[in-house]
């Protein structure tokens, strides 16, 4: 058997499968999304090649817009980084201590958003955020503060941020996990010694635990930028994009161009800078953790 | 291990093999020899036409046992999306739904929709071609029509005649003096989903119309006209100015229609605008007996008069050029076209792009007025974003949002659109 494996034909045997399938179902559609955006093309009809004109309109064009939704993304992925994981944190290093009475069932209840469908969340948010029987605005109204009751998501100036609450809320419980995971990892000896030597909870955390995991706060950072320049399902839900753009994002705006505007080239265009976003940030990410990570 | 191996090998291959045949062989018919059809639409459980689908194929079914009859319905924003992917791919269903004019022209310029000439003179005496008008292309027919709609003004008599009102009011003073009256009295006169722009491009294509004239509309929306319009750009200040008078429910940008149409049905305003496929909803909903309908008042009488509408034949069924029984297919869409139109002109869906040959006396009240309408109309301006391209259309309908948002004035609607729509 050992014989058979070290056969470089078996080997490339056993690989074959697995790369056929991430060259077709990776590879391709990234190099057809860069073929595609060179084209002036409907989906359907007969292709017209204009090289990078895509490119020059997509970063010029007023009515598509693009630097503004990117700019929304680039908004989620800050708020995702640095209010979305910091909470995440806090949760997992309260849970992660051990000894607190209920911790798998906080856990649990952390968890739950993220195992909820999408569109369920959304319906429940829209219902949230209704102006006249939303939870939200006859709360406010209850308490007397009527005069910041809002259409929350109609208004162009709260619509962002009321789109991006259940993006944030959705996935704490999510990196929650992650670093919850990482956290108990880490051996209690380490912490004991430092208990011993008098170190408070709080500099355990900053001193031991948190440089241990931060391996997995990196792959939690790039989780969180990547999903933010990816992020659609509960944009679509909640607003679409609208009020006029106000919370449009890449991916909200590839659709409104590939199925709404027939325009394929376009929408390819704006996939394939997607991708390449998204790489760009998960290499960037990789690189400002490099030398900062702990081996545990 | 060399038997291993070769059996393996062996399995592998025969699963290759079997995967290959199952692949090429979809004929478009059953094992039992039936033919195969599929038919995708838009007639979803909350649908109002729901009823008269379900109807029509029913009757179908039970009049072709040699056919396989499959359907299904999807939301209309989500199918707009699905029928394109669809197409883009080829893999369309034999039969479905689409709307007329532009939004069926993309897929007939693709040549992906079959020809339905030959059949169409089966049946012509019974389907008028002037309503073949929108899914004629090149001098061909490529669709099926079903019912045709307008956009229309339901009005809440009972509301109305809290501000001394029997009657819907006649001229636009009329109305705008009326809306004052709502307001003061505490109702709000109108409701317009925001979240969903076609919603408003119903009042704002009704206000344009009644400012420029039909014709000037028509011009523009074929594009043999410039967007740079005076009228145009008025008619956007006179709905500005409606909407900074209070005369729409500020919630409404956020709304969705079903949420709008709601509120207008439990009584939250006194006018509201959009398609005359809503007479069957209102006609069986608790103010039924205090809706009645009217189309918009005139504004500028030098340029337009009453009669005309917005709106027109567009609900379609068409046929893949791709499907393997087209010409069942066809006569399919004919047939179910036929009988879709009967039961929803019935039930007050719309009004009949084919000639009614059936007893009409139980149609709603509402839907009467709507025909009555229909019938006393000069010229009608199909939905804007039927009549122009996808592309077009998205880049009006941006506009139009931020108009209802009040973030651009006329004059900037239309320099915007004449420097975007090229």
């Amino acid at each position: 058997m050992t014989k058979l494996y070290s056969k470089k034909s078996t080997i490339i045997l056993f690989i074959l499968p697995a790369f056929i399938l991430f060259v077709a179902i990776l590879v391709a559609p990234i190099f057809a999304s860069g073929y595609y955006s060179l084209f002036n093309w409907n989906g359907f009809g007969k292709k017209t090649f204009i090289g990078l004109e895509n490119y020059r309109e997509l970063f010029t064009s007023d009515s598509i817009n693009f630097m503004k939704a990117l700019g929304n993304a680039m908004l989620l992925a800050a708020f995702s980084v640095f209010i979305q994981l910091p909470i995440s944190l806090g949760l997992a290093l309260l849970l992660g201590r051990g000894g607190r009475k209920g911790e798998r069932g906080f856990l649990s209840i952390y968890f739950i958003p993220v195992l909820i469908s999408t569109v369920v969340i959304g319906q429940l948010w829209l219902k949230i955020y209704n102006p006249d029987y939303g939870v939200l605005n006859v709360a406010l109204r209850a308490i007397g503060l009527e005069k910041w009751a809002k259409i929350w998501l109609g208004d162009e100036k709260t619509a962002l941020g009321a789109a991006f609450v259940p993006i944030l809320w959705q996935y704490v419980g999510y990196h929650m996990l992650l670093m919850y995971a990482g956290i108990k990892s880490v051996p209690p000896e380490y912490r004991e010694a430092a208990m011993i030597d008098g170190a408070r909870e709080g500099q355990v955390n900053r001193f031991i635990v948190i440089p241990m995991i931060k391996p997995i706060i990196k792959i939690s950072t790039i989780f969180a930028v990547t999903g933010s320049l990816k992020s659609f399902d509960l944009i679509y839900v909640l607003t679409n994009g609208g009020p006029d753009h106000a919370t449009e994002v890449p991916s909200t705006l590839m659709i409104s161009m590939l199925f709404l505007r027939n325009r394929y080239g376009m929408g390819s265009t704006i996939a394939f800078l997607l991708i390449f976003l998204c790489f760009f940030f998960a290499l960037l990410i990789g690189f400002a953790f490099r030398d900062k990570e702990v081996v545990a | 291990m060399r038997k291993f191996k070769l059996m393996s090998l062996l399995l592998a291959l025969v699963m290759i093999v079997s995967s290959i045949t199952a692949c090429g062989k979809d004929d478009g018919k059953t094992a039992d020899g039936k033919t195969k059809l599929t038919m995708w639409c838009i007639a979803t459980e909350s649908d109002s036409n729901r009823h008269a689908y379900e109807e029509a194929i029913k009757e179908y079914q039970a009049a072709h046992p040699d056919v396989e009859f499959t359907w299904e319905a999807t939301q209309n924003e989500e199918y707009k999306t699905k029928i394109k992917a669809a197409v883009a791919s080829n893999e369309m269903p034999d039969i479905f739904f689409t709307w007329s004019c532009a939004f069926l022209g993309d897929f007939v310029d693709a040549g992906r929709v079959y020809c339905v000439d030959e059949v169409y003179k089966k049946y012509a005496s019974e389907l008028p071609a002037v309503m073949m008008g929108n899914v004629t292309y090149d001098g061909k027919y490529y669709g099926v029509p079903t019912t045709m709609n307008i956009v229309g003004m339901f009005c809440n008599m009972k509301i109305l005649a809290e501000v001394g009102y029997n009657e819907v009011p006649g001229t636009y003073d009329e109305l705008i003096e009326c809306c004052d009256k709502l307001v003061a009295a505490g109702y709000i006169p109108f409701g317009c989903s925001g979240k969903e722009t076609w919603c408003v491009t119903e009042y704002l294509e009704s206000i344009i119309e009644k400012t420029a004239g039909a014709t000037a509309l028509n011009q523009i929306f074929a594009g043999k006209a410039s967007w740079d319009n005076a009228d145009v750009s008025k008619a956007v200040g006179i709905f500005q100015e409606m909407i900074d008078k209070g005369y729409f429910d500020p919630s409404g940008i956020a709304l969705g229609n079903d949420e709008v149409k709601a509120n207008f049905m439990a009584g939250k305003y006194a006018f509201y605008m959009n398609g005359t496929w809503n007479c069957a909803d209102f006609a069986k909903s608790d103010i039924a007996d205090s809706v009645k309908v009217a189309e918009f008042p005139v504004i500028d009488s030098s340029k337009s008069k009453l009669g005309e509408l917005i709106g027109g034949p567009s609900d379609t069924l068409a046929v893949a050029a791709s499907s393997k029984n087209a010409e069942v297919a066809a006569e399919a869409a004919f047939e179910l076209g036929k009988a879709i139109c009967h039961y929803g002109y019935l039930d007050g869906n719309g009004l009949p792009a084919w000639t009614p040959n059936y007893d009409t006396s139980s149609l709603n009240a509402l839907t009467v007025a709507v025909a009555d309408i229909v019938a006393k109309s000069s010229q009608m301006v199909l939905f804007g974003d039927t009549a122009m391209s996808a592309d077009r259309a998205n880049i009006y309908l941006d506009y139009v949002s931020k108009i209802y948002s009040s973030k651009i004035n006329g004059e900037e609607f239309v320099n915007g659109l004449v420097k975007d729509i090229k």
